[in-house]
């Protein structure tokens, strides 16, 4: 794929990203879905470091990662499946929405505790240098998240192993109700310095700079092996979940088809390189939505997941304990 | 004596107003608890009536939120933290077993926690995974903690204002489940609940049924609707567990089935099982049977196979039938 063509699958992998966001968050209100958290505003970012990742590369990703996983290639269907929790769910149902599982594109499997991802992400990263394998981690989390411990031990110890992980911080500037303002009296990427590793500040909220920004940096910590924390700022567009109200919060209310909208700058740039025009853009987003609908009705008519799995996976083989439980319940 | 109809959130919600009025060392902290009023609204309006100082939105971090309550109650405040979830409490867990449960003892009893730790617990709001943990038991584990939790509005305010004059670590545990599915009256005036003190919610001469929090109504609608002459304890307080109630009902009915959600290994029910064998089991006329969420986590599709249900309690009574 040249430069161009690269940029515009970026984009393309931006509105499809926003229009099943659009749509799971319609379906919520519908009564379709239990509950969602929208990704929109966050797609620059996620797709900008994306462009830059090989398919060795392991991610450690968080529950607002959707356009990341759709840019490297998992299907809407898999998200979908997850939202629904139906019986094609690789989890198997088990999970409340927005926290997949795509083991067949290295993502991992997402938790709710925020940030517990992190120290395993440097785990893994020093699995991959002590058996000398290609690839490094990358490992995803919230502005709020940066206040846990899991982060400041995360980023130590990647540090102190000299590991190569790339630490994706999303700042969209909230944490449900509490402003990054107050989360920290530092800026996040200045943070990296103090455990000895790279930080750097990027505009999460373009493309074009963030793919950029995320490709000196990756292509350094695939070359000297050391850690990296990016901290891409953007927004929060929507509500932190579908069980949230803003307007008791928020006043800094970013909507869609602002100048802040990620997508709309994203179109005003490529516009600008020619990579685009508006004709483009509108077949990119009908052939989104015509796509996302389709799909979406498909794997709702799928069944929910039979009764008997729910004591399935607790370990590798089951025990007479959970074999009685399950007899007793069933 | 005037009341008020309200739900558990409300009772919570006016109980801390309440006592925030009358005893200035109360201090809230937790993350949302301020401007959004919590996740579940617990807290609305408290910042606004007691500032920001004292209903103290946090950063997200569990670990300081506890920590930093540890240490006030430490030195004059009562802090009443809020862990969001109760799922979400593990990374403060070395502050509430290694500070906040063991000060007392290992300082001879020269210092004291009085902290009294909220937390939204139990499944039944489709959660999944992280947001339906019924956790109890790892606190019940642990000396030093005393582990409360209401099924009803009035007991919700009896038992918190009783919380908040103890001078030892509470941890206060909401049936999420519960927090809006009952309406009850709520005299205006305060009252206590005594901590130890369990309630005889029904009475019957054939089961002893014991349970608390989000299963209590389950257990209730099942007797109510199957006759069941049955004893049906709400223990309120896990520890310390009030073992005489037990032991009354026990020796009058000759057949125990305790009910809880959380996960049967080492839950609360062994113990009280156990506490029973000891001393009681010659009046028992069957085994003692547990009626429980499985040893699995909670899923989320899945979830009504996972609580606790009408259908797995009856059958928990025919089985105790075949004793006679
Ligand atoms: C350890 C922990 N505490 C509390 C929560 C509840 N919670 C879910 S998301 C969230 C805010 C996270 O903010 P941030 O890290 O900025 O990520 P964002 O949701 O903004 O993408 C909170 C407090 C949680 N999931 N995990
Ligand atoms: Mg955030």
């Amino acid at each position: 794929m040249d430069e161009k063509e690269k940029i515009i699958d970026g984009y393309r992998a931006m509105v499809l990203s926003r229009t099943l966001d659009k749509k799971i968050v319609m379906s919520q209100r519908q009564g379709r879905v239990g509950f969602y958290t929208p990704t929109m505003g966050q797609e620059a970012t996620q797709v900008g470091l994306s462009m830059n990742l090989e398919d060795q590369d392991l991610i450690f990703e968080y529950y607002r990662d959707v356009p990341l996983m759709l840019h490297r290639g998992v299907k809407p269907e898999t998200i979908i499946d997850q939202i629904i929790g139906n019986s094609d769910d690789k989890e198997k149902g088990r999970q409340m929405p927005s926290h997949y599982t795509a083991k067949d594109h290295n993502f991992m499997s997402v938790q709710s505790p925020v940030a517990t991802n992190l120290p395993p992400a440097v785990g893994a990263a020093y699995s991959i240098k002590y058996q000398k394998k290609d690839g490094i981690v990358i490992a995803t989390f919230g502005d709020g998240s940066t206040s846990t411990p899991d982060f400041h031990a995360a980023l130590n110890l990647a540090a102190v192993f000299d590991l190569p992980v790339v630490f994706l911080c999303e700042n969209n500037k909230w944490a449900i109700s509490y402003p990054v303002e107050k989360q920290t009296r530092s800026e996040i990427w200045k943070k990296a310095e103090g455990y000895g590793m790279r930080g750097v500040l990027v505009d999460g909220n373009d493309l074009l700079e963030m793919y950029k920004v995320a490709k000196e940096e990756i292509d350094k910590v695939r070359v000297d092996g050391k850690p990296v924390l990016i901290e891409a700022v953007s927004y929060r567009m929507g509500p932190h979940s579908t069980s949230d109200d803003p307007s008791k919060y928020r006043t800094d209310d970013v909507k869609e088809g602002s100048d802040k909208d990620p997508i709309v700058i994203a179109e005003r740039k490529l516009k600008m390189l020619n990579y685009i025009d508006d004709q483009a853009i509108e077949k990119i987003k009908v052939e989104a939505k015509e796509r996302i609908d389709r799909i979406f009705d498909e794997r709702e008519k799928i069944a929910a997941p039979k009764p008997e799995t729910m004591f399935e996976d607790i370990f590798e083989n089951s025990n007479w304990i959970i074999d009685e439980e399950r007899g007793e319940i069933l | 004596m005037s009341s008020k109809t309200m739900n558990i959130v409300q009772s919570i919600n006016s109980t801390l107003d309440y006592m925030m009025t009358r005893d200035t060392s109360i201090i809230l902290l937790g993350e949302d608890i301020g401007i959004d009023g919590g996740v579940f609204r617990v807290t609305e309006g408290l910042q606004k009536k007691y500032g920001k100082e004292r209903v103290i939105d946090m950063p997200l971090v569990e670990l300081g939120i506890v920590g930093m309550a540890i240490g006030m109650s430490l030195t004059g405040l009562r802090a009443v933290p809020e862990i969001q979830f109760q799922d979400f409490i593990y990374t403060a867990f070395d502050q509430i077993v290694n500070q906040a449960a063991k000060m007392r003892y290992r300082s001879g009893g020269e210092y004291n926690v009085p902290m009294v730790l909220r937390t939204p617990y139990g499944g039944g709001i489709r959660g999944g995974l992280y947001h339906s943990q019924s956790g109890e038991a790892y606190f019940a584990h642990t000396a030093g903690l005393t582990v409360v939790t209401p099924s009803n509005p009035y007991d919700a305010k009896g038992l918190l204002i009783k919380s908040l004059r103890l001078n030892d670590p509470v941890i206060f545990l909401e049936p999420k489940k519960l927090y809006r599915s009952q309406k009850q009256e709520v005299p205006e005036e305060e009252y206590e609940i005594p901590i130890g003190k369990a309630s005889l919610v029904h009475e019957g001469n054939d089961f002893t049924f014991i349970t608390y929090g989000s299963m209590v109504p389950t257990v209730m609608n099942t007797v109510s609707k199957n006759n069941l002459d049955a004893d049906v304890i709400d223990l309120r307080t896990l520890v310390p567990y009030d073992g005489e109630t037990i032991l009354n009902s026990v020796k009058k009915t000759g057949r125990v089935i305790i009910v809880h959600e959380a996960p049967r290994t080492l839950g609360m029910g062994s113990e009280i099982s156990a506490f029973i064998a000891e001393r009681a089991i010659d009046y028992l006329l069957g085994p003692i049977l547990r009626v429980t969420g499985p040893d699995t986590p909670f899923p989320y599709r899945l979830e009504e196979h996972y609580l606790p249900n009408e259908m797995r309690i009856l059958k928990a009574v025919h089985k105790m039938q075949q004793y006679r």
